[in-house]
């Protein structure tokens, strides 16, 4: 088996050999991150809207349906409408602190049956409840860490109360978020990463950030695009005026 | 400069060039001896000998103030590749690089040297015009031709669909790969038909021989012409 | 596949993909889809050509550093409870992932679509193994079920037609299903969503992998990559070790083209960020992440004349493109990697001389670095390698002295205008119309499907006297 000495040492005889017949390209540092990240949220106070037009353009241009409510009270009407119309009856949710909602009680009643997810480090047999319950439900609802105006995509970290499948398993997905979750650019995107993982006492609890642009699709037959292949077959993204 | 496949196949595309360029007022000199650019050895790998070629023809055209090819890929030879090839002797690649600098496909010095975009010609019809590829994708050149089609009043221009994909001449890939060579060229040649144009247009001896060759197998009405005899058509034309 | 139709000659397997009429339909319908679907992207998108300048500078830049990349790379993984190994050769990242299956109990792997794991030809290993490997992507779910290797660096299923998919579907999993993209997915999605839930351990290749931060990258559509680095409780990643970018804000230059160079898209459907295996709070995802950085031939083109090839990103502009790849598809080629820039990544893994017939099959046209994200050289490449070929004398004698022939005639004007001379001679019998119609020899090659014009009576240069006189 070979070492991490005897691969890179390879390497590095060939890179000798390169000296000084290529033109020196270093790649140039990123800023510093929290302040670069803070300039972004500076800008993003005053282009929100903007950015909310865009973003709802391209979401609805990637497949995506967008609806908009005033308040956080509203959302479990547009998901009872959804559950309707897809004639769902199973719910999985984030965990309640970390969408800023319960939906427990707002669509139990209503004979939907929701599932939250743990907020505690989950043992065993709760990962195993949790994953059968993700295997069954028919929409996952996840709030959003940015929505990404350039190009209609949600993006999502993992981590405690915010499972990976939430967004993957369920047919339909859907996404609440306010306005202080819009960006304009990918590069803005790059911004908030870098300064994520800068961060060393990190909010990040979860190994997967996830771009999310659309349902999900395939070509692999003749080019034509058809959705739902393993992931969503619908995206929802429910902007809330108050947040 | 008259290229290999002109000198001996397309004799009167170079009279075509030369009364065009004489009627424009250019003085035209013709060194004797000329051959081949050497792309077919350079293509196929044969470097060292392709930098034999190219030595003669820098000393060949040492002497000229512009040189004109009514050829994308010769020119693209002698201005992209002959300084590399000549590298390892300094005098050599100095020459190579200043005989590139003075170097023009016929199109771009009608038009970027002479400032010319119309000429009188007797030529009437409808044309297609093929992009080659290393007047296309290796000088950058798709707009001189067509300014200088559009400027001959008898002349209908029709785009060509897929006019930027390739004939698929490839030099020695067309007796290499023949039959995938043939199927290339029957898509372009669909797309010519199509059009219904009289005259399809290049500015290569290479792209002319295979779409040439391909439309008179076919006895298609097209005809494969060079730009050059849509500017200045013989009396034969 | 691979030995097997290695054993006829190159020119035979592009006859032969010239005469299926099914695969000339689906090339035909593929590559014009994607050559529009890029260029309609591309065209609203004047960022782009700026995007694609900085990416090559990234890779190039991430080259002149490249042991420092990896092992911050490797630092950062391995500071998140992953493991990171180190495979010399195809061989040995085969072995790591069979020795892995083995101490941890894995009986079935489910796969996300991975070149790389296509190269080192995984999967027959595995099975060798006793382990079952399942392909979730839907091409490569098509193919395996097929038991034929990708056609395409991103669609590896191209090469059929909805009805010879259809038709697979019926025979292998029982039952009748209409030639309907949109039913065959459904298939697809209930045939593969609980074996998401049962494989013991997931597979991925990587599109990219952060050094600063220990991300990997992958890139997807359908949501399976997610389901395979989510679910089983050992992820396995295989990356070329030229995949290795510096920072996320580098990561953004390259997602910005990606896509778009591939299928059109802005972005992908999904591009999963994992850094390391599951961290202490989360409910789902791996126990165990596992990181094979693989050499396989590219760490010899650092200083070697496919250096440049070392910067692709796997996105399939070029074969959409390509002349050849688009009469004669995927499979001609023989080997992992298709298209132009197969040839080069197959020069790289085996050497020169596999490339003997290949490196022909180009014309040199250029579409391919026209549309290449990060503007690599492939023409010049294409011809380097013919230049080792005569070098090296792998070309064989007969054309070679060809060559040198050509040469004195080129180098000799006396020669040349002999070899007119004799030409018009030789010529005579065979001018049919002022033609060439049926020529002998290797010329023959020329006039079975095309005329050839004569040798002129009087070439330029015999005219030349009288057009001296103004």
């Amino acid at each position: 088996m070979t070492s991490r000495a005897e691969f890179l040492g390879s390497i590095r005889r060939e890179m000798a050999r390169t000296r000084g017949l290529f033109e020196a390209r270093p790649v140039p540092r990123p800023a510093d991150a929290g302040q670069a990240a803070e300039v972004v949220r500076h800008q993003m106070l005053e282009r929100w809207p903007q950015a909310l037009e865009r973003f709802r353009e391209e979401f609805e241009r990637v497949a995506g349906v967008f609806h908009r409510v005033a308040n956080i009270g509203e959302v479990p009407g547009v998901i009872r409408r959804i559950a309707q119309e897809r004639q769902a009856q199973s719910v999985l949710s984030w965990d309640p602190e970390a969408l800023g909602l319960d939906l427990r009680q707002s669509l139990g009643q209503e004979g939907l049956a929701v599932t939250v997810a743990p907020d505690r480090d989950p043992d065993v047999a709760t990962r195993a409840m949790h994953r059968d319950a993700a295997a069954r439900a028919e929409i996952g609802v996840t709030g959003v860490d940015w929505a990404l105006a350039e190009t209609g995509t949600l993006v999502l970290v993992s981590g405690r109360g915010r499972p990976r499948s939430t967004s993957l398993l369920p047919a339909t997905h859907v996404a609440v978020f306010g306005h202080d979750r819009l960006v304009e650019s990918l590069e803005q995107v790059g911004v908030m990463l870098e300064a994520l993982h800068a961060d060393p006492a990190r909010g990040m609890s979860g190994a997967v950030i996830n771009f999310i642009t659309g349902p999900s699709r395939t070509a692999d037959i003749e080019l034509t695009l058809t959705r739902g292949v393993h992931g969503p077959k619908d995206v929802h993204a429910i902007f809330v005026e108050t947040r | 400069m008259i290229t290999c496949l002109g000198d001996m196949f397309f004799p009167e595309v170079g009279v075509a060039m030369v009364k065009l360029l004489r009627r424009l007022g250019v003085t035209v000199e013709f060194p004797e001896g000329q051959t081949c650019c050497g792309m077919p050895l350079f293509n196929s790998g044969y470097h060292h000998d392709a930098a034999l070629v190219a030595q003669r023809t820098v000393g060949l055209f040492a002497g000229a103030e512009h040189v004109v090819v009514p050829s994308g890929s010769c020119a693209w030879m002698v201005k992209t590749e002959y300084p590399g090839l000549l590298k390892e002797d300094p005098t050599l690649k100095a020459a190579a690089e200043a005989l590139a600098k003075k170097t023009y496909e016929l199109s771009q010095f009608l038009v970027d040297i002479l400032g010319v975009t119309s000429v009188e010609s007797s030529f009437k019809g409808k044309v297609a015009y093929h992009d080659s590829c290393h007047l296309l994708r290796g000088l950058g050149e798709s707009r001189a031709p067509r300014t200088l089609l559009r400027g001959v009043k008898g002349c209908e221009l029709v785009e060509l669909p897929g006019s930027d994909e390739c004939c698929g001449f490839g030099g020695s890939f067309a007796v290499r790969l023949p039959e995938v060579s043939t199927a290339v060229l029957d898509k372009k040649l669909a797309n010519a038909e199509g059009t219904g144009a009289d005259c399809l247009v290049a500015c290569d001896a290479g792209c002319l021989m295979q779409m040439g060759g391909g439309l008179t197998r076919r006895g298609s009405r097209v005809r494969a012409v060079h730009l050059a005899q849509i500017l200045a058509p013989s009396d034969h034309a | 596949m691979s030995d097997a139709s290695l054993r006829t000659p190159f020119p035979q397997r592009a006859h032969a993909a010239l005469e299926d009429a099914h695969l000339q339909e689906a090339l035909g319908i593929a590559t014009t889809k994607f050559i529009g679907l890029r260029k309609e992207s591309f065209a609203g998108f004047p960022e782009g050509e700026a995007l694609r300048d900085r990416a090559r500078a990234i890779k190039e830049g991430t080259l002149q550093q490249l042991d420092r990349h990896l092992e911050r790379l490797a630092d950062n993984i391995e500071r998140l409870g992953g493991h990171v190994h180190w495979a010399a050769t195809g061989e040995e990242a085969r072995d790591i992932v069979l020795r892995l299956c083995r101490d941890k109990g894995v009986r079935m792997a489910v796969k996300s679509k991975s070149m790389a794991t296509e190269e080192i030809e995984l999967n027959e290993a595995l099975e060798a193994a006793g382990v079952k490997p399942v392909e979730t992507d839907l091409g490569e779910y098509i193919i395996q079920l097929a038991h034929e290797k990708p056609s395409h660096i991103i669609a590896p299923a191209i090469h059929k037609t909805k009805g010879q998919v259809a038709d697979l579907f019926s025979k292998e999993l029982g039952g009748r299903f209409e030639a309907d993209p949109e039913v065959l997915t459904a298939v697809a999605r209930k045939e593969l969503r609980q074996k998401f839930l049962d494989a013991d351990m997931g597979i991925t290749g990587a599109n990219f992998a952060v050094a600063e931060t220990g991300t990997i990258v992958l890139v997807t559509n359908e949501g399976n990559g997610r389901m395979v680095t989510s679910l089983p409780r050992i992820h396995v990643a295989v990356m070329g070790m030229e995949k290795v970018i510096p920072t996320m804000t580098d990561l953004m230059v390259f997602l910005a083209i990606l896509a778009r160079s591939a299928t059109g898209q802005k972005l992908s459907s999904y591009t999963t960020l994992v850094r390391g295996p599951r961290q202490a709070g989360e409910t789902e995802g791996p126990e165990e992440l596992h990181l094979i950085l693989m050499d396989n031939g590219r760490t010899r083109q650092i200083a070697g004349t496919l250096r440049e090839a070392l910067y692709c990103l796997r996105c399939g502009a070029c074969l959409n493109v390509c002349p050849v790849y688009r009469q004669i598809g995927g499979h001609a080629y023989g080997y992992t990697y298709p298209g132009p820039i197969g040839i080069l990544l197959t020069a790289m893994l085996k050497g020169a001389a596999s490339v003997k017939d290949l490196a022909h099959a180009s014309s040199l046209c250029g579409a391919c670095k026209d549309v290449c994200p990060v503007r690599i050289d492939i023409p010049r490449m294409l011809v380097d390698l013919r230049e080792q070929l005569d070098r090296e004398k792998i070309a064989p004698w007969a054309e070679r002295m060809v060559f040198r022939l050509a040469r004195r005639t080129m180098t000799s004007p006396a020669l040349f205008r002999l070899g007119a001379s004799l030409g018009r001679v030789a010529q005579r019998p065979f001018v049919r119309n002022s033609r060439l119609r049926r020529l002998p020899f290797f010329l023959g090659k020329w006039t079975r499907t095309r005329d050839l014009p004569p040798v002129a009576s009087r070439t330029f240069s015999e005219c030349w006297k009288d057009l001296e006189r103004p």
